[in-house]
């Protein structure tokens, strides 16, 4: 008697999670299906003023045959992406040494901690004016704003890190009489590299976002161009497609930021947004 | 005691800290001698002030008054004589069971073939071969302990102090690791200094038993335990020593 209650009971709970299983599927593709259709009903009156996916469908092979600004859809993402990734990986180098260097050293940081607070708080946009006076329209000064934004909360996080380095950790150090610079290089600086990857991580998603404002105000190629070239020539499909690109793009970035900290820090198996 | 050799002394230890402005002793004038190559168990109730006489002896911590010295002499800071498995096991998880144990020698500059080879032997004798490469987390909290006995015998200390090193432990696995401490001690003779609140533990364990007081804490008691190894828990000799040292012993605050 009981026996059987219980298989009816276990077979039942089987049966909500395969249920429960096929929901979180689904869900999903319900929202995506949801977001299109909205976007199909919302756009069936002034097609001038809100395009429809197909709108923005035939945009895209349109740009397929005829460039923007001699450059083709790839060449704008890549030129968004090169000036990124310039910015990302000197923010990385410099973030995290000042990082260490603040966040281990006391008097370092008693001596440069309150001037970093007053910089960390002023917004990368609001560096564009002193940039273009100092250093142009070209390159450098694009790739100058995005670092200013990736620095930041590489710095802050790596800082973090490496002021709350766990006692436990140095105490095994001074039990096996490591000095003072295997304390920095074997124990404090790897307890802290999930910190230091908080900040990396939030450096990739603010240098997608600064790099696409920073060519919004000014230059010739990169995805934000494309936004400020649809919003002058009246191309709002251009527009839409660009904002498709830019999320595709930095969900892409998420991405590879995990699997670049799953490849640095094997021990942490992190689980996925 | 005659024919023993005096390893390490323990003279006048005191220590104190300030607490929200008021001064708060935990060790008060602690003397005792460890012998060469014989077990010690420290035994005390909870927060007696075990790990902090523990941490003097490593080196962790600078006592306020007193000395201790090492084959006579006095030693201040952690010294690579005397190695230590933590209570928490505090095992670095960014590294694999093997970097963890070969911590020691590799820093001090041992070249890496060398103290794989070393590390290699603890890990065998902690039964752990074939884990060489996985990372603590991956572990059980026991195959987590026998990593910290192996990375403490890889630097190869002549007095090893153990923390509690099997409280957080299931009553079982620690049974098993008891054991296992036994056999490595005898054959490894090593001077062994073992911190534990579990009576039987210390009973099981200890050639000598230091009977610590609450806190702030000093030597209540020496019991030197003659039985022969490997102990029976249940025979009437154990059963008396152990009721005895549970009279003897102050009630954890």
């Amino acid at each position: 008697m009981s026996k059987k209650s219980a298989e009816i009971v276990l077979s039942k709970s089987e049966l909500q999670e395969r249920r429960r299983k096929i929901l979180y599927r689904i869900l999903p593709v319900v929202s995506v299906l949801l977001l299109i259709i909205a976007w199909v009903v919302a756009s069936g009156g002034d097609q001038s003023a809100f395009p429809s996916p197909m709108a923005v469908y035939e945009r895209f092979l349109k740009f397929l045959e005829k460039p923007v600004q001699k450059l083709s859809l790839g060449q704008h993402i890549l030129a968004s992406l090169g000036r990124v990734l310039a910015a990302l990986i000197s923010s990385w180098v410099l973030g995290i040494s000042f990082g260490i260097l603040i966040g281990w050293n006391k008097k370092a940081n008693a001596l440069l901690g309150p001037i970093f607070t007053a910089f960390r708080v002023v917004p990368p946009l609001a560096w564009i004016p002193l940039i273009t006076i100092w250093f142009g329209t070209g390159e450098f000064p694009k790739i100058l704003v995005v670092f200013i934004g990736a620095v930041m909360p590489v710095v802050v996080n790596t800082q973090a890190g490496m002021s709350n380095v766990d006692q436990q950790y140095l105490d095994v150090g001074r039990i096996f009489n490591a000095n003072k610079r295997q304390l920095l290089l074997d124990f404090a600086i790897p307890s802290a590299l999930d910190a230091i990857f908080a900040g990396v991580r939030t450096s990739a998603s603010a240098a997608w976002m600064v790099v696409l404002a920073a060519e919004m105000l000014g230059g010739k190629s990169g995805v934000g161009f494309l936004i400020t070239r649809g919003m002058e020539s009246g191309d709002l499909p251009l527009v839409l497609l660009s904002m498709i690109c830019i999320g595709v793009i930095g969900a892409i970035l998420a991405i590879a930021m995990q699997l670049i900290e799953r490849w640095v820090c094997p021990w942490t198996v992190k689980k996925s947004n | 005691m005659d024919g023993k050799k005096i390893k390490l002394s323990l003279e006048h230890i005191s220590q104190s800290y300030i607490l929200n402005n008021k001064a708060f002793d935990a060790v008060q004038d602690v003397n005792f001698d460890v012998y060469d190559n014989e077990f010690l168990v420290i035994l005390g109730p909870g927060y007696c002030g075990k790990t902090v006489l523990l941490n003097i002896l490593s080196g962790l911590e600078a006592p306020v008054e007193g000395t201790v010295r090492l084959d006579g002499e006095v030693i201040t800071g952690s010294d690579p004589r005397i190695g230590m498995v933590f209570q928490k096991t505090s095992l670095l998880p960014w590294k694999t069971v093997m970097e963890n144990v070969e911590v020691g020698p590799k820093m001090a500059g041992v070249p890496k073939e060398e103290r794989r080879k070393t590390a290699q032997k603890y890990i065998d004798m902690v039964g752990l071969q074939g884990f060489e490469k996985s990372y603590p987390s991956q572990l059980s909290g026991g195959m987590k302990q026998r990593v910290g006995i192996a990375r403490a015998y890889t630097n190869s200390p002549e007095i090893l102090l153990m923390d509690e090193p099997f409280g957080a432990l299931d009553a079982q696995t620690r049974y098993a690791m008891e054991e296992e401490v036994q056999k490595i001690w005898q054959s490894e003779k090593r001077t062994i200094i073992f911190v534990t609140n579990n009576i039987e533990e210390a009973v099981y364990l200890g050639d000598r038993i230091v009977l610590l007081s609450n806190r702030p804490a000093h030597v209540k008691a020496i019991y030197d335990i003659d039985l022969p190894r490997p102990r029976d828990t249940v025979s009437e000799e154990f059963l008396r020593i152990r009721k005895e040292i549970s009279d003897n012993t102050d009630l954890a605050l």
